[in-house]
């Protein structure tokens, strides 16, 4: 990890205009951050080459295809512009090209090391269509032994069983918020960001164990506000403050109606709109440490309340409502 | 062994040279399969040629057949080859370095002799009984010389027909797709490209092979030279014209060929296709088999023959795996032993393995880099019994994980006290402190789709509440109820608040077993059952496809009527006029048609589902 903080540092003049979701990209295998026994089985492949075709699925901003790149610059090194063919969602990737494009880089003759091989990245797939996915399969199993596929999607099964049954799956969850910090932490002294730990803590919360999320988050703070606290994050980011909707919830169950209904009020004249309202409400009753009962019945009014916003219901009457059925679970729960 | 059709090497990735492959046996190992005289000894003998040779992208050679050696030696010369080939392979079985191969151990592994078929005995006899039969027949007898193999993915299929091929000594011919023109490239063409559909192509080869299968140099020796043609690849259409060019092309085929031909068919599960205007396999099947072919259907592979492939696997690779892990794979590949092979393969993979030859503890984690940065929160490998997320969609994760929900295990002891608790609860609402994390933690942890978990634990739940609480089972149906509806949820979702409402609804199910599960049955033990939903919903959705299938064969002209018309109008009507009417109707279902109606129906139908047999658990 130090290693790749270190590479990653160029001079401070042109800091500003990379990405650092870009600049930050781990690459090599053993610096992905999460997910260890993936990356582990990864870094031997990038070690001893001969990858299997794999399917790496995963929620977004997991590291799928920043291990996938570097796992294909480690194995191919030099030989990466000629050896690899990467196709994502922006791409043409329709029935043709498939046949097409991939087959003749299949027959691609490429001198490789020996237990290399060339390398198929198909990011995004599961936007593939399936009769796409249909004319792969062939192709992955006649070039086998010279061209290996590596696809990355967010949900596996959205890839047709056949190409399924002709990879090995590797499934990346969610970062931790440990793990997201670590790397948090790494950058913010790379770019020398003055932080508070609460502001961290906040774009933590905003990522929601997404590192993309997380690292585009820092950077928009630091870039607007010069120092990242938890006022500045929650401003750049744009939802309800958690402590806020968080003294909410607190006040339903302490029996303090008016006073959550005033802050929700609050909140709703902010601006924010029902849908931020609600997803910061389920992250904040999710953590919120109370009773089982509690929890689990607040969670389903969420989700009903929810539903009822995606459908088109986005009133303040909601909100209030939902509220309204916080209180009354709480007076049914209690003890007389 | 003088005859070698001549193999031209795609990619010279292999560092080696072909021309090098005929040494001794021992130099053998680190070739590419191809090289090894093994492999393409085994092809010459076969036929199956795997390799294509390189070609212009005009599309010729389509058909492809090991260049035929003179008829006669042929036979004297596939019995050396047999021998030698069964050389090389025990071969394989003594050398050690060979780790460092670079084959995908699928093809590496790929079964060469019958013996080594994971398939059923019997489908195996099967098949090969009738290529005898097909083999041995008489030149001009006319139809029943299609085979069509159905199955699902991974199951052997062809595989089975290849080995079949060598044991018999038939050459097999496959088809393989020429590379095609872009469409963007024939709008520039200056060159001289032409643009051919794949429809074309095959509606060509096909075309070919009614024409010239009788040239084939078979009737000028006594001894007929053995021909097998595999299709596997059939070109995906779309829409109603193009699947009925496809249809008409092969059941040409299939009444005309006078060669065995082997149609080897994929069956996927039609609601994981997300387009529905693609050609499913279940109408293809019925045409196939109305045009007269034979059809053999396989069986998913036992787990127990997946296990004893894995083993064999293993002690070829000198690779100890655990016993336990190789179950798992066994189990979660759900019988297809390709994605098992992958699976075994990429968990061979194992990094403890090479960096602690000396330090072979399980308790010795992953990556020595970051144990110092961050924090771990379990210790990775054996230890923690379940090594990671394989399989193709029942994770061995998820089943660890409702196996912690249902179990519901939780601390004895209740000895908080209720004064200092901030907010005493009702004596019914209070529950123990968990032995275990978070709930959403090990949902997401167990990779597993919302619905599977749902679903999982609706089917299994009941097994795990004690026999006298059925107020138990009340709160955990209900919640489970209500869990699905947040699934089903509304009508226009993004991706965000899908996603939340997914979390949503796992985190309710989860808790509301949990929660609801106050008297846990004395711990025995259950298996998990998959639900039965499933193949309710399956045999559903076929009969439907059934119904709607009669109901545009007796009549085009009303287009509108619904579903619920048909089944109880329109149908008791049909009976009753036409008692005898059961002649076998034409299989030609208008596709298009029936596949969005069909959508249309699936989501308020596949609820009533549940709602019956929600009915029939409480009860």
């Amino acid at each position: 990890m130090a290693a790749a903080s270190s590479a990653a540092a160029p001079a401070p003049a042109d800091t500003y205009d990379i990405p650092w979701v870009e600049k930050y990209r781990p690459t090599r295998v053993a610096d992905v951050v999460g997910n260890s026994d993936a990356v582990a089985r990864l870094e031997v492949i990038a070690r001893d080459g001969n990858m299997p075709n794999l399917i790496l699925s995963g929620p977004p901003g997991t590291g799928k295809t920043t291990s996938i790149l570097a796992l294909a610059h480690e194995l191919l090194g030099p030989s990466y512009r000629e050896a690899v063919l990467e196709l994502n969602a922006s791409d043409d990737r329709g029935l043709d090209v498939v046949r097409n494009k991939i087959k003749m880089f299949a027959q691609k003759k490429v001198t490789l090391q020996p237990g290399r091989h060339k390398i198929v990245i198909l990011d995004e797939a599961d936007s593939m269509t399936s009769g796409a996915q249909q004319a792969l399969r062939r192709t992955m199993e006649i070039y086998s032994n010279t061209t290996r596929f590596a696809l990355a999607c967010n949900t596996s099964s959205k890839i047709i069983e056949p190409i399924q049954s002709r990879c090995a799956i590797v499934r990346f969850s969610r970062l931790s918020d440990q793990e997201i910090l670590g790397r948090l932490m790494i950058v913010v002294a790379a770019e020398k960001v003055p932080y508070v730990p609460d502001g961290l803590e906040a774009i933590i919360f905003t990522a929601d164990g997404d590192m993309r999320q997380a690292l585009n988050n820092l950077q928009a703070t630091f870039s607007g506000f010069r120092f990242v606290n938890q006022e500045n994050v929650f401003k750049v980011c744009d939802q309800p403050h958690p402590l806020h909707v968080k003294n909410m919830v607190k006040n339903v169950l302490d029996g303090k109606f008016d006073e959550a209904c005033s802050a929700l009020k609050q909140l709703y004249d902010l601006g924010y709109s029902p849908t931020d309202i609600i997803t910061t409400l389920f992250r904040v009753v999710k953590n919120y440490d109370m009773a089982e009962y509690l929890k689990l019945e607040m969670l389903k009014e969420t989700g009903f309340a929810h539903m009822r916003i995606c459908d088109g219901v986005g009133s303040f009457l909601q909100l209030s409502g939902l509220l309204a059925k916080f209180a009354l679970v709480r007076e049914t729960a209690k003890a007389p | 062994m003088g005859k070698r059709p001549p193999v031209v090497v795609l990619s010279s990735s292999s560092g080696e040279d072909d021309g090098g492959g005929r040494r001794g046996p021992s130099a053998r190992r680190s070739r590419t399969p191809a090289s090894a005289p093994a492999r393409s000894q085994f092809q010459a003998a076969s036929g199956s040629k795997k390799k294509p040779r390189r070609e212009s992208s005009a599309g010729r050679g389509r058909r492809r057949c090991s260049e035929p050696a003179a008829s006669d030696s042929l036979k004297a010369e596939f019995d050396m080859l047999s021998e030698d080939f069964s050389e090389c392979f025990d071969d394989l079985g003594m050398s050690g370095s060979i780790r460092k191969t670079k084959e995908l151990w699928v093809d590496k592994y790929t079964p060469r002799s019958l013996a080594e078929l994971a398939v059923h005995k019997k489908k195996v006899e099967d098949v090969k009984k009738w290529l005898e039969e097909m083999l041995m027949a008489p030149k001009q007898t006319v139809g029943g010389w299609t085979l069509v193999l159905t199955g699902q993915t991974g199951v052997g299929k062809s595989a089975t027909v290849k080995a079949i091929a060598a044991d018999l000594g038939a050459d097999l011919c496959e088809w393989t797709t020429p590379v095609p023109t872009l469409w963007a490239e024939h709008l520039h063409a200056n060159s001289g490209l032409r643009y051919i559909s794949k429809l074309e192509e095959f509606e060509n080869f096909v075309e070919k092979i009614r024409k010239y299968a009788m040239l084939c140099p078979t009737s000028t020796k006594s001894k007929r030279k053995l021909i097998i043609i595999l299709i596997d690849d059939i070109p995906v259409t779309s829409g109603n014209a193009a699947f009925a060019r496809l249809g008409k092309c092969l059941t040409g085929l299939i009444q005309s060929t006078q060669v065995p031909t082997v149609i080897s068919l994929t069956h996927y599960h039609k609601s994981e296709s997300n387009d529905t205007a693609m050609w499913n396999s279940e109408d293809l099947e019925s045409l196939l088999q109305g045009a007269g072919a034979h059809k053999i259907a396989f069986n998913p592979v036992t787990t127990n023959s997946i296990k004893k492939i894995l083993i064999r696997i293993c002690k070829e690779e000198i690779y100890d795996a655990p016993e336990e892990l190789l179950h798992q794979i066994a189990i979660s590949s759900g019988g297809d032993i390709r994605h098992a092979i992958m699976s075994l393969q990429y968990y061979c993979l194992d990094p403890r393995r090479h960096s602690s030859a000396l330090a072979t503890s399980a308790t010795r984690a992953g990556s020595k880099r970051r144990d110092s940065l961050v924090p771990r929160q379990e210790s990775y490998g054996l230890s923690s019994a379940l090594p990671s997320p394989c399989g193709r969609d029942e994770t061995l994760t998820l089943f660890h994980a409702l196996g912690k929900f249902l179990h519901n295990k939780r601390e004895t002891n209740c000895d908080f006290d209720i004064d200092l608790d901030p907010f005493p609860l009702k004596e019914k609402l209070r529950r123990n402190s968990l032995k275990m994390d978070v709930p959403e933690k090990i949902l997401s942890q167990a990779h597993g789709k919302v619905r599977t978990v749902t679903d999982f634990l609706h089917e299994n739940v009941l097994d795990f509440i004690d026999d006298e609480a059925v107020d138990d089972a009340w709160v955990v149906v209900s919640y489970l109820s209500e869990a699905d509806c947040l699934l089903t949820g509304s009508l226009f979702t993004s991706y965000n608040s899908e996603n939340m409402a997914q979390l949503i609804a796992a985190s309710v199910a989860a808790r509301g077993v949990l929660f609801g599960n106050a008297h846990v049955a004395p711990s025995r033990w259950h298996t998990i059952r998959s639900p039965k939903l499933w193949q309710t919903e399956q045999s559903f959705r076929s009969n439907k496809d059934q119904v709607l299938k009669e109901r545009f064969d007796c009549s085009s002209s009303c287009v509108s009527c619904n579903f619920s018309d048909i089944v109880t109008e329109f149908r008791p009507l049909e009976r009753w006029i036409g008692p005898r009417n059961d002649e076998p109707r034409s299989s030609l279902l208008p596709h298009g048609i029936g596949g969005s109606l069909l959508v249309d129906k699936l989501d308020a139908d596949g609820s009533l589902d549940e709602e019956d047999d929600d009915e029939i658990e409480e009860c």
